[in-house]
């Protein structure tokens, strides 16, 4: 695994959480500090609005809807104060004037409730990232190597032959190798469409496809099924 | 303000304009018979002076003498006070009868007065009696004289005021029984709505299928009747649509959540390796994601619903839309050795919403080949049809849609076949919503074919 681009953080990334239902913000810290984020959680929005103002942080997430006090407004106040730490909104409402009132508020992304983990944390890698170009020519993860400019892909320097679209998916799961990815997140970026039960059977079909490309002639399997959350592929031995 | 009854002002109308017909027709008998009268006075004047000029004489000493025992019984009630004067052709006064006294009878002369046959006008006596006064030149003996009858017009106008009173005697009574007549009326018109009230007011939510009784003597009141049915019926249609509708969702959000109680709760009743209890996460999660895309598409249907949902329209080519539509779905054709032939007319062009169209298509593809046995064929024709419209044809080699099913294929949550499609994963929304996209583009979807060997769905839109 030589070639493998090991996530190394120079510093731990600060992430403040503001949601007020205690098990979906005890599930984000749980689940972000197994990513190695540092998690400060807030109830509520006053609590939240003031840990943001006297703390760094490198990111907001805040809740819409939470009691006295709402997550648009708190990140309006904050941006008028200077604080320009990237926000990214969670919310039950999906109307499209939400969204956008969100964003007018100073909110850099949104993310509608119930949201799948992976693609939250597909969220907050783009959010801290933000800035950082990954301009890469080539990916590889264990033996298996993918060059973008030939578009070519080998294992064991053994070359595979790829569609189009077995391809993008590939580079898509190479960039966020060791993380899992959702449907969701498959759907929108690899697919460019919104999932439906459709696009759901195609992405298992392609899944299943791109295995046998490139796992079925070796002993240590790549790519894997997360029941119930997505796919990821891992080059480690678990 | 509390309103009046309709038949209290139906009543009252009606007595209303009664009285007012009442009013003008009285009035009416009473000018015309006053008029009547007065041409009959006059037919008597006339003859009087005709009578009275045979009983003039010259006395020896040259006064006008009249006979007048023939004036004594007047043939009409209508004469009870008349008047003769006899004048000379310079205005002196010949004769005047007693009745008359000294009150002269028309005044001076006129220049041609009684000169062509008889002159008759309305006069007054200097006392002020009104007079009908008619008058003739006549010779006597050589002499040219003016004759002058008159009569009281007093006997008329009593005569006239009789009848009046007599007839505005009988209006209250008249009044008062069409009062009664038409208030009875009144309620025997308005009985099929008084019926029609009443049996509407007993139709609630749970039951609309009754109807309103259709009164057959009115077509007025049967055709609001009859749109008041038709209006049951839309409304019992979409009241039943609705309960399907919540039955079928609630069946639809009860069966993932069963399965994720049931998975959790009998997962802990053993002690598990990790594998197993990852595996077991890993099915709720199964579920979690069912429930969650079934809201989502529940909400695209309820903003699509309430017409909250904007089309972004642009002109698409509909090969685009095809090749979209086909390279998206064309593995699962592969993996089940489908063959879809595809053919789209590359002129023609639709204006639409891209994402929403495309969803149709991708629906419409994705059952053909869920449906279709492998090693089979489906088509996806796009063409444009002679009147501008597109036409969207998909036919699979299916099985078809049983006959029993062809109505409600395109219902919410509606599957031909419960078990098996549960397993294709679907929700059964794809239909419907392809259905909804098509109308919202002013559109329809319909199914077009089906037989044994297959169905074909049919979308047409309007022109670009």
């Amino acid at each position: 695994m030589a070639a493998r681009a090991v996530r190394t953080y120079t510093h731990v990334v600060r992430i403040l959480v503001v949601e007020d239902e205690p098990k979906l913000a005890a599930a984000i810290r749980d689940g972000l500090e197994t990513q190695r984020y540092e998690v400060v959680l807030a109830h509520s929005g006053e609590e939240g609005f003031y840990a943001a103002t006297v703390e760094q942080f490198e990111l907001l997430i805040f809740d819409v809807m939470l009691p006295n006090r709402d997550g648009v407004e708190i990140v309006s106040s904050l941006r008028r104060r200077g604080v320009g730490t990237p926000v990214l909104l969670l919310t039950a409402k999906d109307a499209i004037d939400d969204r956008v009132r969100g964003l007018d508020a100073g909110a850099d992304d949104y993310l509608v409730k119930p949201f799948a983990f992976p693609e939250l944390l597909a969220r907050i890698r783009a959010l801290t990232r933000r800035g950082k170009t990954d301009g890469e020519l080539s990916l590889a993860i264990a033996d298996l190597q993918m060059d973008l400019r030939r578009r070519a892909v080998t294992r064991a320097a053994r070359p595979i032959e790829l569609t189009a679209r077995e391809f993008e998916l590939l580079e898509y799961l190479l960039r966020n190798h060791g993380c899992v990815v959702s449907r969701e997140m498959l759907a929108r970026d690899v697919w460019n469409i919104q999932t439906s039960t459709a696009l759901d059977n195609v992405i298992d079909v392609q899944i299943g496809r791109l295995r046998r490309k490139i796992d079925d002639l070796h002993e240590q399997k790549l790519l894997h099924t997360v029941r119930g959350v997505g796919f990821v592929l891992r080059g480690d031995v678990s | 303000m509390r309103p009046t009854s309709l038949r209290r002002r139906l009543t009252w109308w009606y007595v209303g304009l009664l009285a007012a017909i009442m009013v003008v027709f009285v009035s009416g008998t009473a000018i015309v018979m006053y008029w009547q009268l007065y041409a009959q006075l006059d037919r008597h004047a006339v003859q009087d002076l005709e009578t009275v000029e045979g009983l003039l004489s010259f006395t020896p000493s040259g006064v006008v003498n009249v006979a007048e025992d023939y004036h004594t019984h007047p043939e009409s009630r209508l004469v009870q006070e008349r008047y003769l004067q006899v004048l000379a052709p310079d205005g002196r006064v010949l004769y005047r009868n007693d009745r008359l006294g000294a009150r002269t009878l028309g005044g001076d002369l006129t220049s041609h007065e009684g000169i062509n046959g008889y002159s008759d006008r309305s006069d007054r006596l200097s006392d002020g009696t009104g007079v009908l006064l008619v008058s003739r030149r006549h010779e006597m003996a050589g002499r040219p004289i003016i004759l002058r009858v008159g009569y009281a017009t007093r006997p008329l106008w009593v005569h006239v005021g009789e009848w009046i009173g007599a007839a505005f005697l009988m209006v209250p009574i008249v009044l008062a029984l069409a009062a009664l007549a038409g208030y009875r009326l009144g309620q025997r018109a308005l009985q099929p709505i008084t019926d029609i009230a009443d049996r509407a007011e007993r139709i609630t939510a749970d039951r609309l299928h009754d109807r309103l009784p259709i009164p057959d003597s009115d077509a007025e009141l049967a055709h609001l009747a009859r749109v008041f049915n038709g209006l049951l019926a839309r409304l019992e249609g979409s009241f039943d649509q609705l309960r399907r509708f919540t039955s079928d969702a609630s069946h639809e959000l009860r069966t993932p959540l069963a399965s994720i109680r049931s998975v959790g709760e009998v997962s802990l009743e053993k002690e598990q390796t990790p594998a197993q209890y990852r595996n077991v996460i890993g099915s709720m999660l199964e579920e979690v994601n069912r429930l969650t895309s079934l809201v989502e598409a529940l909400l695209a249907v309820a903003r699509g619903d309430s017409n909250r949902l904007e089309l972004n329209r642009r002109a698409i080519p509909v090969s685009e839309l095809v090749r979209e539509a086909t390279s998206l779905l064309e593995v699962l054709a592969e993996e089940k050795s489908q063959q879809l032939v595809v053919y789209a007319d590359d002129s023609a062009t639709v204006v639409g919403d891209r994402v929403l169209l495309r969803q149709a298509l991708v629906n419409l593809i994705h059952n053909a080949i869920r449906y279709s046995p492998e090693s089979s064929t489906i088509q996806v024709r796009a063409t444009a049809q002679p009147s501008g419209a597109i036409m969207l044809r998909v036919a699979d080699n299916g099985p078809g849609i049983p006959s029993e099913h062809r109505d409600r294929v395109f219902d919410r949550f509606y599957r031909v076949e419960e078990a098996r499609s549960r397993e294709g994963g679907g929700a059964g929304l794809g239909l419907s919503i392809a259905k909804w996209a098509a109308e919202a583009h002013g559109g329809t979807l319909a199914l077009a074919g089906n037989s044994e060997h297959g169905a074909v769905f049919e979308m047409q839109l309007p022109s670009a």
